[in-house]
């Protein structure tokens, strides 16, 4: 009888030692990368697109992808590290920073990530960044547009966006190209014409800093800036603003919105019959659909920076075959956010393949080293460097943003079209503005 | 001078709507000295109804006011009814904790049925239209016709007031409401029917706020406040004085084209850099702070 125990004690014991070295086994043949998105609350929507990238990436990176011209598509896995699959582990941060935190602890403690990439608010990847630098594990940021993150010195942080001071300093080059004829189907217009500015900024975080770089930008591009006002995102009437905006006269109208504010902003500007000869939005508010489908017919002629849409396809090869992949599994084309964190993970995979190793001081040493060229990416940038000296280190020197029109289609839908960068633009651009 | 004339001209227009809005918190108060912390909550509601009203029915926002009173009367008696009689004979500690206990309750109902993004009117004959009259006025059409029912509202509860019976009972239950019961005013009656009133006023205030503010179950606490500062302003319990101090109140919002105006005048630079439309609504606190501590009983109150 005793013996039977002992037996089935044995047995027990060694059917438990097995199955829990079956995952042991498992994990070393695949990489996991935490992933800490707002995958509810209110950027609940913004997080479903990140997630669908993401795993769009980490899919075509997992397998041999015929007809998909670029360098993740080749391999199944990493092949420098015998195949080893990429497993992203997904974490909700509900736009909190203090649960980044957490949630970053807990997947580098537990679930013992190799690296992490996120978070789509700035303020998240400021606190989940910090976790990472204390705990020596490389970051890749995807998707935060704050300047300040990458102006903390840190050793395991590196991001592929680039940040607004790049957009405003976009707008500007914009504009001088515009008085030297360089834009598509505009005739080079004098400087006089163009040269009064007034500026509508948002007053969190977003807006506020945004605020600053327009004000040095316009100082340094010989533009003056006569009103630059800052409002609450939350405020349900602007029309005290817009009147404020319309007594300086501007010629260029800048708005740095989030999306009802930005709807707000159009609508008391048409009944204020405002006309200047130049709308843009910072992006946020006005890149959404829901201004899109709001405002329809009175955006024509309106100019957002842009981060992703369909026409870049016409300039870039791997954007519109992976954009087709992208709606052949989600049933839309891929956005901003969703364009991001594709890029995101496709960098953690170069630097994984090149590096050949999961240590951080390898990844480290890659990363601070690799060049990405531009072909490889759904995104109009030149390609991903990240910089080691200088003010930021950490940041890809070669992004750059996209400045996009609202032009009526041949069906009469409003789309947009790229007007700068000047070689990549599809269409002439409108202008002037025609008014409301 | 464009921007001087354009913004109080403004300023008025959106006062005689706040005006509408402050109508029944006052009437309320005047009535049971009970505070309604979920006022803003009702103009939510009367936005949502004259919202979805119009949208259901297809029909153009402006005209879905009655159905917005109805709303408003139904919640006002229902309200009193079921809660609010009974919250008045607790301590004055409960009546106030109950009323924003009300708020968190109607707020977080609006939040189950509609979701927090905003919604707004997008289709309707007088939106998207505006007049130019000239001097820099340039009126949306919605604006000129919310304020012109809001005047259309006053007049009426005015009348009620004070050329009916059931005005007089009204105006007999807030002065005496022990002696009132004695002359055989129905008084309990009467404070639901102040309830009504002050529900049916907001309601349609919210309907007409619609046209051209967005509305998101946060939406009241905003309208909550500025109400606070006009029925301060104007003194508590008081018709006419909420009127005037919401004009006063839409003028003050406007503070930051007034002081456009004259940086553009001096041409000043030091004005120029000072962030006042970032500070709007602080001159409406400004102005509620300074008549609670000089005139605590506002302007035209009569109440003590």
């Amino acid at each position: 009888m005793k013996r039977t125990i002992l037996f089935f004690f044995l047995f027990c014991l060694g059917a438990f030692l097995s199955l829990s070295a079956a995952p042991a086994m498992a994990a070393s043949d695949t990489i996991k990368i935490g992933a800490i998105y707002p995958l509810t609350g209110v950027a609940a929507s913004a997080g479903k697109e990140l997630r669908a990238g993401a795993e769009l990436a980490a899919e075509i990176a997992n397998k041999v992808v015929e007809g998909l011209d670029i360098t993740i598509a080749k391999n199944a896995g990493i092949k420098s590290l015998n195949g080893a699959k990429i497993e992203l582990i997904f974490k909700d941060h509900e736009g909190n920073p203090t649960l980044g935190a957490d949630l970053a602890k807990k997947l580098i403690t537990d679930d013992k990530v190799v690296g992490m990439i996120g978070c789509w608010h700035s303020s998240v990847t400021k606190t989940v960044s910090a976790v990472c630098e204390r705990y020596g594990i490389p970051m890749i940021n995807d998707s935060s547009s704050s300047p300040t993150l990458t102006k903390r010195g840190f050793k395991w942080f590196w991001r592929t966006f680039p940040h607004d001071k790049w957009f405003v300093k976009d707008f500007f080059t914009f504009l001088t190209g515009m008085t030297e004829g360089k834009v598509k189907g505009v005739k080079a217009i004098p400087k006089s014409d163009i040269i009064n500015i007034a500026s509508a900024c948002e007053k969190t975080e977003f807006g506020a800093s945004n605020d600053d770089l327009i004000k040095n930008f316009a100082e340094e591009y010989g533009f003056k800036l006569k009103k630059s006002l800052l409002y609450g995102a939350k405020a349900p009437d602007v029309s005290s603003e817009v009147r404020s905006l319309k007594a300086a006269k501007p010629d260029v109208m800048i708005f740095v919105s989030y999306t009802s504010d930005a709807i707000l902003f159009i609508k008391t500007l048409k009944a204020q019959k405002a006309n200047p000869k130049i709308i843009w939005g910072q992006d946020a508010g006005f890149e959404t659909p829901e201004f899109r489908e709001t405002l329809g017919g009175d955006i024509e002629g309106v100019l957002t920076r842009a981060v992703f849409l369909p026409k870049i396809a016409m300039v870039k090869k791997a954007a519109g075959q992976v954009n087709k992949l992208y709606n052949e599994k989600m049933g839309h084309n891929m956005s901003g956010a969703s364009a991001r964190s594709f890029v995101g993970v496709q960098t953690w995979v170069h630097v994984l393949e090149q590096a050949g190793s999961t240590k951080p001081a390898d990844i480290q040493k890659t990363a601070n080293s690799i060049h990405i060229p531009g072909e490889e990416l759904v995104l109009p940038w030149a390609g991903i460097k990240f910089a080691t000296t200088g003010e930021e280190p950490g940041q890809n020197e070669l992004g750059s943003g996209l400045i996009a029109q609202y032009q009526k289609g041949p069906d009469g839908t409003v789309e947009m079209e790229i007007v700068y960068p000047f070689d990549v633009a599809t269409k002439d651009m409108i202008y002037p503005f025609k008014g409301f | 001078m464009d921007i001087l004339v354009g913004s109080i001209a403004a300023g008025i227009l959106i006062g005689m709507v706040l005006a509408l809005m402050a109508l029944g918190l006052t009437i309320i108060f005047g009535m049971m000295d009970i505070v309604n912390f979920a006022h803003g909550e009702f103009l939510m509601i009367g936005m949502y109804t004259g919202l979805l009203t119009a949208q259901t029915t297809g029909m153009d926002p402006l005209f879905t006011l009655p159905v917005a009173a109805a709303v408003g009367f139904l919640l006002g008696v229902i309200c009193y009814y079921g809660f609010i009689m009974f919250l008045l004979r607790g301590p004055m500690v409960a009546q106030l904790l109950g009323t924003f206990g009300l708020m968190l309750f109607l707020r977080n109902l609006a939040l189950l049925f509609f979701g927090p993004q905003e919604m707004v009117v997008h289709k309707g004959i007088l939106v998207g239209k505006s007049f130019d009259m000239g001097m820099g006025i340039i009126m949306p059409a919605t604006k000129l016709a919310a304020a012109g029912l809001s005047v259309v509202a006053f007049a009426a509860v005015w009348l009620l007031m004070h050329r009916t019976k059931i005005g007089k009972a009204l105006t007999a239950t807030s002065l005496n409401a022990q002696g009132a019961r004695y002359m055989g005013i129905p008084t309990e009656r009467m404070n639901a029917l102040a309830w009504a009133i002050g529900g049916a006023t907001v309601t349609i205030a919210g309907a007409l706020l619609v046209n051209f503010w967005y509305v998101n179950p946060y939406v009241g606490i905003l309208f909550t406040m500025i109400a606070f500062a006009i029925v301060a302003l104007g003194g508590f319990g008081s018709v006419p004085g909420a009127f005037f101090a919401g004009l006063v109140v839409g003028i003050i919002m406007e503070i930051p084209g007034i002081w456009d105006f004259f940086t553009y005048t001096f041409d000043s630079d030091w004005m120029a850099e000072v962030p006042m439309t970032s500070f709007k609504y602080m001159w409406v606190y400004a102005a509620y702070f300074v008549i609670m501590v000089v005139r605590p009983r506002g302007l035209f109150g009569w109440k003590r």
